[in-house]
């Protein structure tokens, strides 16, 4: 396993190199981080020398080079947008998006799981029916148009409708400013934009894990172990959802790897100043530094999930052995 | 069982969000006992203290290093800047229009002179002007901030710094700057609506950029700024403060960058003021009607949205078809159309902006509206005939447009569409095209290779300049290395006098009269159209007391230290 884990890291050098670079180099030939000087008096003085200044005057390999070589000595650079270490910018925004979708994949992985296994179980129930209907509908919703249905629906319009002195939830960030920590002002902050994320991964993570679980309660040995007089609740949980589990976490380590990098409208729509809204910020201004530092983040996080998803195989089943 | 248990957990935890959310939130007190509306009561705010309020910022600045190239945000002034900086002028409204006045700096009006030939203005310092750490404000500090614009390296814009030939610093309270060449536009200097005047004792030998881009905490205005990256921008009073103290014990401008979830927090009461953009979706949510609040929405802003015609370039090398194109074209219906529900209904009339109204002659653009004959008139006096298509032709060329403005502005996007209906029905065939901010103004605007783009001019100080936009001298050529802005490549000689007169005379009268002139023969040789004025929209609750409207450079927040909180 160890061999297996370090090959697997060794081969996401290339990739990262190869990756940096194309969005390095599209990113410079996209995006001028001097543009919003033109519009001064000083108009193309002004560019000139924001342009000399950040060494935008180089070629782009140049540029990628002299990026890489101080990212090698741990400098991921300097924000053109701000003026700030692009490692002082990046640690917070983790944070913040760390907290979102940690709540987010908890909260899913568990309502995945039970309606997925509920539905298999009672399978062409009225139930079944139901979260089937809801899963598709919550495929199909764009998280922009949830996140705001939910704000007027569940914050702004029982406010109004009840006369209350507060909205139950709010709707801005993750604190009330002058609070912080864990307490019922963070859960008030942290509900609608948890629900917005989590609505499309219960949806689709449920209908993975309905129809894995249906494959494998069709099998042999689940009959088995119901003829043989297994309670059922351990025949659908100790046997059953266990190794219904096999492809239900390939899905949530593949969509918990890429939703890292997919919190942009989110933390938009929520005031939330995580990686996501960093990345959109950095990409409108044509901040090259802070962009290629978080697609290696992005990357490295894929990288890590698939990684995990590989390993949890062979936990799941010892059958796979990785070699 | 375990489902019983699940499901009484759940319910317990959302009871409790609901007991939260009908219970007040503490130390929710207002000062003073206030109006409400004749609508619904007003809430206490989630996030008050004993005054403390909480208004919605749509951007948050790139960096607080206001002279650096990372600056230039307009939030970043009106969150921060305005509140911190110490400044020569304030604005005011005097006898109906915008008027530098001499701010709590200034122990009197600044006075220009000519000494040796040279023009100089003399800044007599007001002696009990202090920063927040007690030291007083001294010529030393004019001096500093002089010579970190003018020779440093990361600035974002050196225009007029870099004419001050020196500034004698010998006197602390009086600050005595010569100019190289004459500068009209000097009141916009030490703190115009740009830069403020920065501490030489707190700065001095330091990297200022490190110092101040992250944020800091001296301040030589009202406030004292605490920038929490990503979440807020708090401001408490400056204890050392010589002005009038602010009457509330804390603001926060809370980022909120969507402008649908501003108004939502704005209806929610988590934010208390916003000061939205006049976009689409602005708009609809005003005119559907924000209860228990108030509203100021004004035209008189520093913005000139308008068509910018390349006359380099076919078709709009020929003054006819400028003049038709422009005959083409009801102004006034997309200015109802997009600000109608404001009440905003008459189109920009100059390349002046509406706070620059004394510098302004309307006469030769105001006829323009939709005039199907003269459109016929002017393009068959020209050459033209209309094609199989009802498009006009002439050798063989059809009158094809392409309109430029920038992605994702939704009110740019129904303003060309607009436009390229109204064009049709005229016989030009407009096309939209539309270009990142970045591949528009750092390419083809500066290259030439556009026909007509829509954008707008924000000007930053009362000062009128339109040379750097229209003088000849400034078409971006090979010659001159592609510097200059005038964008539109208008040659028009007669016109350059007037707008360096302008620029560099200190003579008000003679400026207006200058401006003026230029402006007459801007709209004779329709050099572009001025189309919308760009309306400041300010929205506050009825909990908030001493809002008197909107400033058009420092917003509605230039009288924040007025403000207090009703119950």
């Amino acid at each position: 396993m160890l061999t297996y884990t370090l090959r697997r890291v060794l081969y996401a050098i290339p990739v990262l190199l190869v990756a940096t670079f194309m969005l390095f180099w599209l990113v410079r030939v996209a995006y001028d981080p001097c543009t919003k000087l033109r519009s001064t008096r000083e108009g193309a003085a002004a560019v000139a020398r924001c342009e000399k200044n950040f060494g935008l005057d180089e070629p782009v390999p140049v540029q990628y080079a002299n990026w890489l070589t101080d990212a090698l000595q741990g400098d991921l650079g300097t924000s053109s947008r701000t003026g700030q270490p692009v490692s002082e910018m990046l640690p917070t925004a983790m944070w913040n998006t760390v907290q979102l979708m940690f709540f987010g994949t908890v909260l899913s992985i568990f309502l995945a799981l039970f309606l997925g296994v509920y539905s298999a179980v009672r399978q062409y129930s009225v139930a079944d029916y139901t979260f089937t209907a809801l899963a598709f509908i919550g495929i199909a919703m764009p998280p922009f148009w949830f996140g705001l249905l939910a704000q007027q629906y569940l914050a702004v319009g029982p406010k109004d409708w009840f006369h209350l002195q507060e909205p139950i939830f709010y709707i801005v960030g993750l604190h009330t400013p002058g609070t912080t920590g864990f307490n019922m002002d963070y859960l008030r902050h942290l509900a609608l934009p948890v629900l917005t994320l989590t609505v499309q991964s219960i949806a689709s993570w449920s209908r993975f894990q309905r129809t894995s679980m249906l494959d494998v309660l069709s099998t042999d040995y689940i009959r088995t172990a119901r003829a043989k007089g297994v309670p059922r609740r351990r025949v659908v949980w100790s046997h059953a959802a266990r190794n219904a589990l096999i492809p239900f976490v390939t899905v949530v380590a593949l969509d918990t790897g890429a939703l890292f990098g997919g919190l942009i409208i989110t933390e938009k729509i929520f005031s939330i100043p995580g990686m996501g809204r960093l990345f959109y910020d950095s990409l409108v201004a044509g901040d090259v530094n802070v962009i290629v530092a978080w697609l290696i983040i992005t990357a490295s996080l894929i990288i890590l999930f698939n990684l995990i998803a590989d390993l949890l195989y062979g936990v799941l089943d010892p059958r796979v052995r990785l070699s | 069982m375990i489902r019983t248990r699940t499901v009484l957990v759940a319910s317990v935890a959302v009871l409790a969000m609901v007991l939260a959310a009908c219970g007040s939130s503490s130390g929710s007190k207002g000062s003073g006992g206030g109006a409400t509306s004749s609508t619904t009561k007003a809430a206490p705010v989630p996030t008050s203290g004993n005054g403390t309020l909480v208004i919605g910022a749509e951007q948050e600045m790139d960096c607080a290093d206001w002279i650096a190239s990372c600056a230039g945000s307009s939030w970043g002034t009106w969150a921060m800047m305005e509140h911190t900086m110490p400044r020569v002028f304030e604005y005011e409204k005097v006898n109906g229009s915008w008027q530098n006045v001499p701010s709590i700096l200034m122990a009197s009006p600044p006075t220009i002179t000519q000494v040796n030939g040279k023009q100089t203005v003399t800044y007599n310092i007001n002696p009990n002007a202090v920063w927040s750490d007690k030291q007083p404000i001294t010529s030393e500090d004019f001096k500093y901030t002089w010579q970190q614009i003018a020779t440093g390296k990361d600035i974002y814009d050196k225009s007029g710094y870099d004419k001050i030939e020196s500034v004698d610093s010998s006197n602390a309270k009086v600050a005595v700057v010569t100019f190289k060449t004459p500068y009209g536009s000097w009141p916009s200097l030490f703190g115009g609506g740009l830069y403020g005047i920065l501490p030489s004792h707190l700065l001095e030998g330091k990297n200022r950029a490190k110092a101040m881009a992250g944020g800091y905490s001296f301040s030589g205005g009202p406030w004292i700024a605490d920038w929490h990256h990503g979440v807020d921008v708090t401001l408490t009073p400056n204890p050392n403060w010589y002005g009038t103290k602010p009457k509330l014990s804390k603001v926060i401008f809370r980022f909120i960058p969507d402008t649908a979830a501003e108004f939502q927090a704005f209806k929610s009461g988590e934010a208390l003021a916003i000061y939205p953009q006049p976009q689409l979706d602005a708009v609809e949510a005003i005119k559907k009607g924000v209860p228990d609040s108030q509203k100021d929405i004004t035209t008189e802003t520093p913005n000139t949205e308008a068509l910018w015609m390349n006359n380099g370039r076919f078709p709009f090398n020929s003054l006819a078809v400028r003049q038709a194109f422009a005959w083409s074209i009801d102004r006034t219906a997309i200015v109802k159309k997009l600000f109608g529900d404001l009440g905003v209904t008459t189109p920009q009339n100059s390349f002046n902006p509406p706070i620059q109204s004394e510098y302004q002659d309307t006469s030769t653009f105001s006829p323009y509206t939709l005039n199907l004959d003269k459109v016929n008139s002017l393009m068959t006096g020209d050459g033209w005939k209309k094609n199989g298509s009802g498009i006009w032709a002439k050798n063989g060329k059809a009158a094809s447009v392409t309109i430029n403005s920038t992605t994702d502005n939704k009110r740019r996007e129904l303003t060309e569409q607009i436009i390229q209906q109204q064009a049709k029905t005229a016989g030009f065939d407009v096309k939209i095209q539309n270009q990142s901010a970045a591949q528009l103004f750092g390419k083809s605007l500066p290259a030439g290779t556009y026909q007509l783009a829509l954008y707008a001019q924000v000007a930053t100080s009362l000062e009128p300049g339109l040379c750097s936009i229209y003088c000849s001298t400034n078409v971006p050529t090979k010659a001159n290395g592609g510097s200059g802005q005038n964008w539109t490549r208008t040659v028009v000689p007669a016109m350059d006098p007037m707008l360096q007169t302008v620029d560099t005379s200190s003579d008000t009268q003679a400026r207006i009269t200058a401006s003026k002139q230029a402006d007459v023969i801007q709209g004779q040789n329709m050099v572009s159209l001025p189309v919308d004025p760009l309306p400041n929209i300010s929205l506050w609750s009825n909990r908030i007391a001493g809002v008197k409207g909107d400033n058009p450079i420092f917003a509605m927040f230039w009288n924040l230290p007025e403000w207090s909180l009703n119950n």
